[in-house]
């Protein structure tokens, strides 16, 4: 973005004050990552759909404006975990987010450091997407938000209230294990 | 992540961006895209909007015309003169009694100075004729005799003969009829038109 075009918190302002063609800057911006953060966090495309239309809806007919600290985009992304906790909630289907997960136990050491393997990961979109699940899910998160949300740490570390630190490592184990995931398929 | 040196970890995140397809479908799309086009607030009129708006409302137009009528009360209190007893705007008349003209010029005089001091000079004397009679009561009692026969009495004219009249009676009652055959005639010398005699004898009968 840049410094000319108007600001999503602006965007926001200006569709709360009947503007309605600044949502559509506002949406044109973010569905695409929200959809994929949805997607790869939930593995259903339908609940993904269903959270993603719940979250945009809830935001079309909501007064509130992202508060204290948040921008729009850490806003948006709370939003839309939020209800897909509630459905996991209301399901009664377990809340993987909430795993105590122990980064230093399931660290695997990473031994693929030639850079021509690193340029040899698979493309193909389905290995993309299992290699993907096969991530506990509170590193898929962090990787999620990480590659389509375009939050930075601070901000992760405050959307899924976790130590910054914490965001750190799950990050880099993640990508560790996606690498590794994604180079055997290549190598097979 | 923009940094030249990525690291290989860096380089997955980069590679998951580049190779993600995913979108979302186009009928999500152009129902959120409706539902916000239909939800879409009502512009926030400006500040007259609101102000005309505001003024349309019953309750405002109740408030605001209490307001004017205060507005207005308090300006025509303020704009009232103050009530003077037996205030007399018209000037003393020309055709006057010099003895009217002096008494005049002493009352301007007595204005003009304050108790103790010197005269002023006669100059002040035409200003006598719109001096305000409110201060008479300053004059001294001789001044107030002599404007007895030499300018018209303060009090309403019907009152105050009746009042002279009534004083008549009780002289002639206390056994002073001198006094008041003398009073008498300088009613009738005052009022020479009036019928001094016939409202002596209505009060006589009351």
């Amino acid at each position: 973005m840049s410094a000319l075009e108007p600001s999503d918190e602006s965007l926001l302002a200006r569709y709360r004050a009947g503007d309605g063609p600044a949502f559509e800057i506002l949406y044109a911006r973010h569905r695409q990552g929200l959809y994929r953060f949805l997607l790869g966090l939930s593995g259903k495309p339908e609940l993904a759909e269903e959270v993603y239309q719940d979250t945009w809806l809830s935001l079309i007919r909501s007064t509130s404006q992202p508060q204290g600290r948040a921008n729009f985009r850490t806003w948006l992304y709370q939003i839309a975990r939020n209800r897909l906790i509630d459905h996991w909630r209301k399901h009664g289907i377990h809340n993987p987010l909430h795993d105590s997960y122990d980064e230093q136990t399931h660290a695997v050491i990473d031994e693929a450091t030639d850079p021509q393997l690193l340029l040899s990961l698979s493309r193909d979109s389905q290995r993309l997407e299992a290699a993907l699940q096969n991530l506990p899910a509170d590193q898929r998160e962090v990787f999620l938000l990480r590659a389509h949300s375009d939050l930075d740490f601070p901000q992760i570390a405050t959307l899924t209230e976790t130590p910054l630190e914490t965001v750190k490592s799950r990050l880099r184990y993640a990508q560790q294990k996606l690498r590794r995931l994604l180079a055997e398929e290549v190598l097979t | 992540m923009t940094d030249a040196r990525k690291t290989p970890e860096d380089q997955v995140l980069q590679h998951y961006r580049e190779h993600s397809r995913d979108e979302p479908p186009a009928h999500l799309d152009a129902f959120i895209l409706a539902a916000a086009h239909r939800e879409t607030p009502a512009p926030k009129p400006n500040l007259w909007q609101r102000w005309v708006k505001a003024c349309q409302k019953p309750r405002w137009q109740v408030a605001f015309a209490s307001l004017v009528g205060v507005a207005l009360m308090l300006a025509l209190v303020q704009r009232t003169p103050e009530q003077v007893p037996g205030y007399d705007f018209a000037p003393a008349p020309k055709t006057s009694a010099p003895i009217a003209k002096k008494e005049s010029a002493q009352l301007a005089r007595s204005l003009a100075a304050p108790a103790g001091a010197m005269s002023a000079p006669e100059a002040a004397a035409p200003m006598a004729d719109f001096a305000a009679p409110a201060q008479t009561e300053s004059i001294s009692a001789e001044m107030a005799d002599e404007a007895k026969v030499s300018k018209p009495p303060v009090m309403a004219p019907a009152k105050f003969i009746d009042d002279q009249l009534r004083e008549v009676i009780r002289l002639q009652k206390a056994g002073q009829p001198q006094a008041a055959a003398d009073l008498m005639a300088t009613l009738h010398k005052r009022f020479p038109k009036e019928n001094l005699a016939a409202r002596l004898k209505e009060l006589q009968k009351n």
